[in-house]
């Protein structure tokens, strides 16, 4: 044994125990972002969306550089202030960390390609928070693009990519569950069954979105569906009709992160990052009883809001992943918005939409919106922080509480953002 | 829907011999707990070093989905229903459901049904590279 250690490991098992003692005997919420100081604070001071949509013969590469540039000009930065930088990519690729070349940004303090699918995009913005709250960066740019679509073939092809039939995923595969769509329809039948939940329920939810999406210029889909229109969607596959199911966007979308300090000469109001967490359960493709039932939002919710010293009630406006109707209905049973197994009864209760109470995916989502993964609910987010929505935004907007999922209910982030008032 | 071709790999091997045989296989650890086939690891206590082991081949109705194939303007769409099984030995499996009333082929799903798996080749036989397909029928 090296000489020393023996005393080290007493110091360390000093420092365990008074935290310890520190934790059971004062449960008030740990210290979060609210009680740091302005040069350590982590706010989001820039977001660039590109044209989004059908917008062909741009690769993802071109999308995030353009998307990178509009938030920089938009937080009233320039490009060179950039000193952090955290790249993703959708199911097509095409961006990586080569985009600091392609952007010329030279000494940067920070750089790395994430992917947790759908969470990224939170998950982007925890990093570069903590990055900024340590010191290690001061600027970090957070940036997703993908151009799945192309002009001759259907959204449905998108992603229908060509795996050598071999191994387990070509079983899989040749077993005929094949993509993202069979394996939540199986997630939603198993709520359905459990807690009885309706496909006209989940119709509730496309509905709603889709009245946001009316007030948003940059959704992709505004024309008014029925209940009736959700239920004579064809099927795509049960118990999903296609209006319970995302679009397909080409685009890209980047947030810029800074401190509190940095930003308050900026060009817009600052929004606050003031709590997150992520949760990954473990169990895609095995048994998990959960399945289905109850995600990692059950236990990110909780932990973002505590860290954000916000109650629920407290919120505001909700932006919440919606690659399916479902994936919104089972997290607002997992975020607490209603007891678990009660997302239909609420969905149908006339609490969504414009005209209801809850502020809900309040620029269309992915249903209705545009399909950036978890920079869609970020956007929008961040949009209603500002107080920034046009005919959309949310009369109170002071905390905005934003979901990102990915895989099979495998993958959550959220963020608690603020408004300047809520700093 | 017909199952579809798909080729061993090293990590499949064992399992499409089995398979071959009519058999199942799962993965076991040196406590007797088992997992999926496709576990590196026990799911039970992380421990490495699987063994295979046979299920008996009983499962129950965990969900199900309709797919749709594509087709045509005006055109039938062909429907598989797509299962999760929970084996009687504990872990899932994802499978087609064999064997279903074509005109109406989710008809009195439930969960908590019986199911026991078999295995269907793809349409045109074997070829040489390629193996049984596990399915799930209703008992």
């Amino acid at each position: 044994m090296p000489p020393g250690t023996g005393l080290a490991l007493a110091a360390w098992r000093a420092r365990c125990d008074d935290s310890l003692v520190a934790h059971t005997s004062s449960p008030s919420a740990e210290p979060g972002p609210r009680t740091w100081p302005a040069a350590r604070r982590p706010v989001i001071a820039g977001l660039g969306l590109t044209d989004l949509g059908k917008v062909y013969g741009r690769s993802p590469a071109d999308f995030a550089a353009d998307a990178v540039r509009r938030a920089a000009a938009d937080a009233g930065l320039r490009l060179a202030d950039v000193d952090g930088l955290l790249t993703s990519s959708g199911m097509s690729g095409g961006v990586s960390i080569d985009l600091q070349r392609d952007l010329g940004l030279t000494d940067l303090r920070l750089l790395s390609h994430m992917q947790a699918y759908g969470s990224t995009a939170g998950a982007m913005v925890q990093v570069a928070s903590m990055a900024v709250q340590s010191g290690m960066a001061g600027v970090v740019a957070c940036v997703f693009a993908d151009s799945p679509l192309r002009p001759e073939r259907g959204a449905g092809a998108a992603y229908g990519t060509r795996r050598a039939p071999a191994g387990w995923w070509g079983l899989l595969g040749a077993s005929g569950v094949v993509g993202a769509n069979p394996m939540y329809a199986l997630a939603a039948r198993r709520h359905m069954e459990r807690f009885g939940t309706t496909s006209e329920q989940l119709g509730h939810i496309a509905v709603a979105q889709r009245e946001w999406a009316a007030l948003n210029p940059a959704a992709q889909l505004r024309e008014p569906i029925t209940v009736a229109d959700h239920q004579a969607s064809r099927w795509i596959v049960e118990p999903f009709h296609l209006l319970d199911c995302c679009l397909v966007s080409n685009g890209g979308i980047a947030v810029i992160v800074t401190t509190a300090e940095r930003a308050a000469g900026l060009a817009q109001p600052p929004v606050p990052v003031l709590g997150w967490a992520q949760a990954h359960p473990g169990h895609y493709l095995r048994r998990n009883p959960d399945f289905g039932l109850v995600t990692g939002a059950a236990s990110a919710g909780p932990a973002a809001l505590a860290m954000a010293q916000v109650a629920l009630a407290e919120v505001d406006v909700l932006e919440l992943y919606d690659c399916y109707t479902f994936t919104v209905l089972v997290t607002l049973e997992d975020y607490g918005l209603c007891a678990k197994g009660e997302g239909g009864p609420l969905a149908a209760s006339g609490v969504l939409g414009p005209g209801g109470k809850l502020r809900l995916n309040t620029g269309g989502g992915q249903l209705s919106g545009y399909y950036m993964w978890g920079m869609t609910p970020l956007s929008e987010g961040v949009i209603q922080a500002r107080g920034q929505g046009g005919g959309r935004q949310a009369a109170a907007h002071d905390i905005v509480l934003v979901s990102g999922n990915g895989g099979v209910l495998d993958h959550h982030s959220t963020l608690v953002l603020g408004s300047e008032a809520a700093a | 829907m017909s199952v579809g071709p798909v080729q061993r790999d090293d990590a499949t091997a064992e399992f499409f011999d089995g398979a071959a045989a009519g058999r199942f296989l799962l993965r076991q650890c040196s406590q007797g707990h088992l997992s999926e086939p496709s576990a590196t690891a026990c799911t039970t206590c992380g421990r490495a070093g699987l063994q295979w082991a046979a299920a008996a081949g009983g499962a129950t109705l965990v969900s199900w989905a309709v797919s749709y194939s594509r087709a045509a303007p005006g055109e039938p769409r062909a429907r598989t229903v797509l299962v999760i099984g929970e084996l009687d030995e504990g872990p899932w499996w994802w499978a087609q459901l064999a064997g279903t009333d074509a005109d109406d082929p989710a008809a009195g799903l439930a969960a908590g049904q019986r199911l026991r798996i078999e295995f269907r080749s793809p349409d045109g036989g074997l070829g040489a590279q390629l193996e049984p397909v596990p399915v799930f029928v209703l008992v």
